[in-house]
């Protein structure tokens, strides 16, 4: 495996503040790779440390074997940024932004290429300041991608956009994959790192909290539920059977988390008998990204 | 370099699309001096004509507002909206941006500066200056002092808000008290001492004196003044400069 990113005890602080707390990762080449967490956990943070934005308190980096904050010249010829918040000049045309840009990278850049690609053929002659969410994201997305980077930074790429511009986004994000480029992203919409994700870091107030495949983090403990539905068993009742992590309660529905299903479930139905109560609908189910992330939020609140 | 000369010739465009600044840089001052001809314009007292003493003064102002809105608050705006931070993980080092703003701004300053010339030819007998070459240099002078000056009052606000209001502000100070507009003989003694704090006012001195009395080396105090504000704001711009809010 080829690592293009790697990252070691990583932390810094913002006065009294401890935005990211030593945290370690690497990023294989060609992967989709998404740092995941709420609004505040330090992923901004850590992602600007990687792109040499911000330096580091403690800790080390490499990418593509460089020292990001001290070689930031090199590494900007190599990485495609683009940011949640930046902006171009209000008033710049779309075809105007795709020159300058492309004005700033020794080679051809590949223009005609991402025009098609991301359909900007018809904006070409807007103003930026014109140009709803959407196109505004597939704008800054052609300017952090004109020089075929090696690594491509998206920061909160799919924030404020509407479900269907969200999905096309995703489509846009695989094909740049395809052509060669590594994908490192923010979100905080746990389906988008589902669905999109190869790996992902899930960092909560600055500490790396889980790291896998998004299909391996749900196998793991907290991912797997059982839902069944009954209207007379206790709630009390199954949060203190074996194995139960948390118990949701909807109606008559319930969810239960367990880290062991069989002994759980073995453990409801006993119960149920002994006491001559119903279950309904009794099922092994699959939890989502979101039921995992919301188990981390409460497991760390409990603390 | 392609790249200074390429962005510059897109801030120029985007400078020429906002009809609020190009209404304020080229149209204002023609007005102004419209304005205070329709008053003074026959009964100005001393040697020289009213458009020999007004648009030098004038010119001078645009620099003024050259400096502290074409360049100052657009990059306060810049910073704030977060297309200075957009730059930043490019390979476009810093000083391009800036030299691309000067260029951006002293093509602007020189298109004003030619209106109002015409303008004063056209309308006011105004004759072209006696040392032009040594009106030029004050003009280059004035915006080597002028431009980093007024990036580094600039950088200073918080955003786009805060750094126009000080850019007005600073702005009407010096129309009315450098002698911009009104003679400062007729001031009382406290401001015309204000005066000589303003940088405009050498400005304004240098730039009347080399278009009707004599060449530049005969204005060495106000050289003096206008280089060591210019060394002074670059060290300090450049010390203070910041890509972002944070």
């Amino acid at each position: 495996m080829t690592f293009v990113i790697k990252v070691e005890s990583l932390s810094k602080n913002f006065g009294r503040v401890q935005a990211v707390k030593g945290v370690s990762f690497s990023v294989e080449k060609g992967e989709i790779f998404g740092i995941i967490g709420p609004n505040g956990a330090g992923k901004t943070t850590t992602l600007e440390m990687i792109e040499g934005i911000l330096k580091p308190d403690s800790g080390s980096i490499d990418v593509l074997g460089l020292t990001p904050n001290r070689q930031l010249q090199q590494l900007n010829q190599q990485i495609g940024v683009q940011f949640q918040s930046a902006s171009i000049q209000k008033k710049m045309k779309v075809k105007e932004a795709l020159d300058l840009f492309a004005a700033f990278y020794p080679g051809e850049a590949r223009k005609a290429q991402l025009v098609e690609m991301l359909g900007l053929e018809e904006k070409m002659n807007v103003r930026f300041e014109n140009l709803s969410g959407g196109w505004k994201q597939r704008v800054t997305l052609a300017l952090a991608t004109l020089h075929q980077p090696e690594i491509v930074f998206l920061d909160e790429p799919s924030m404020g956009l509407d479900p269907h511009a969200r999905r096309e986004l995703w489509t846009l994000i695989r094909k740049l994959r395809d052509q060669g480029s590594t994908i490192v992203l923010t979100t905080h919409y746990m389906e988008e790192a589902e669905q999109l994700c190869d790996r992902v870091a899930m960092i909560y107030s600055g500490e790396l909290r889980a790291l896998d495949r998004p299909s391996a983090l749900l196998e793991k403990s907290g991912g797997q539920l059982i839902t069944f539905q009954s209207r007379d068993i206790p709630y009390v009742k199954l949060r203190s059977i074996p194995g139960v992590v948390k118990v949701d309660k909807e109606d008559d529905t319930f969810k239960v988390y367990s880290d062991d299903l069989q002994l759980t479930s073995y453990h409801i139905f006993t119960y149920c008998h002994q006491e001559n109560l119903s279950l309904m609908h009794f099922q092994f189910a699959k939890g989502t990204l979101e039921d995992l992330f919301v188990h981390y939020l409460e497991k760390e609140e409990a603390e | 370099m392609i790249v200074v000369w390429k962005l510059a010739q897109l801030e120029t465009k985007m400078f020429f699309r906002d009809r609020l600044s190009v209404f304020w840089t080229f149209l204002f001052p023609v007005v102004m001096i419209w304005l205070f001809g329709s008053m003074f314009g026959n009964n100005i007292e001393g040697n020289f004509s009213f458009a020999a003493l007004f648009i030098p003064s004038w010119i001078g102002v645009n620099i003024v507002t050259t400096s502290f809105f074409t360049l100052g608050t657009v990059l306060a705006s810049y910073r704030e909206t977060g297309v200075l931070r957009r730059y930043q993980s490019t390979p476009l080092q810093p000083w391009k941006i800036l030299a691309a703003h000067t260029v951006q701004g002293t093509v602007i300053f020189l298109c004003s500066a030619l209106l109002l010339l015409v303008f004063g030819m056209l309308m006011y007998d105004l004759e072209i200056p006696v040392y032009a070459g040594s009106t030029l240099a004050a003009l280059f002078l004035s915006i080597a002092a002028f431009f980093p000056f007024a990036l580094l009052i600039t950088s200073l606000a918080k955003n786009t808000q805060s750094a126009a209001a000080i850019s007005s502000l600073f702005l009407n100070l010096m129309i009315f008290l450098s002698g911009a507009t009104f003679p400062l003989e007729m001031m009382p003694e406290v401001l015309q001492y204000t005066a000589k704090i303003l940088p405009l006012y050498y400005v304004i001195e240098l730039l009347r004196g080399t278009w009707n009395e004599a060449p530049i080396f005969e204005y060495g105090f106000e050289v003096f003044v206008l280089i060591g504000i210019s060394v002074f704001s670059t060290i300090l711009a450049a010390r203070f400069f910041r890509w972002s809010d944070r």
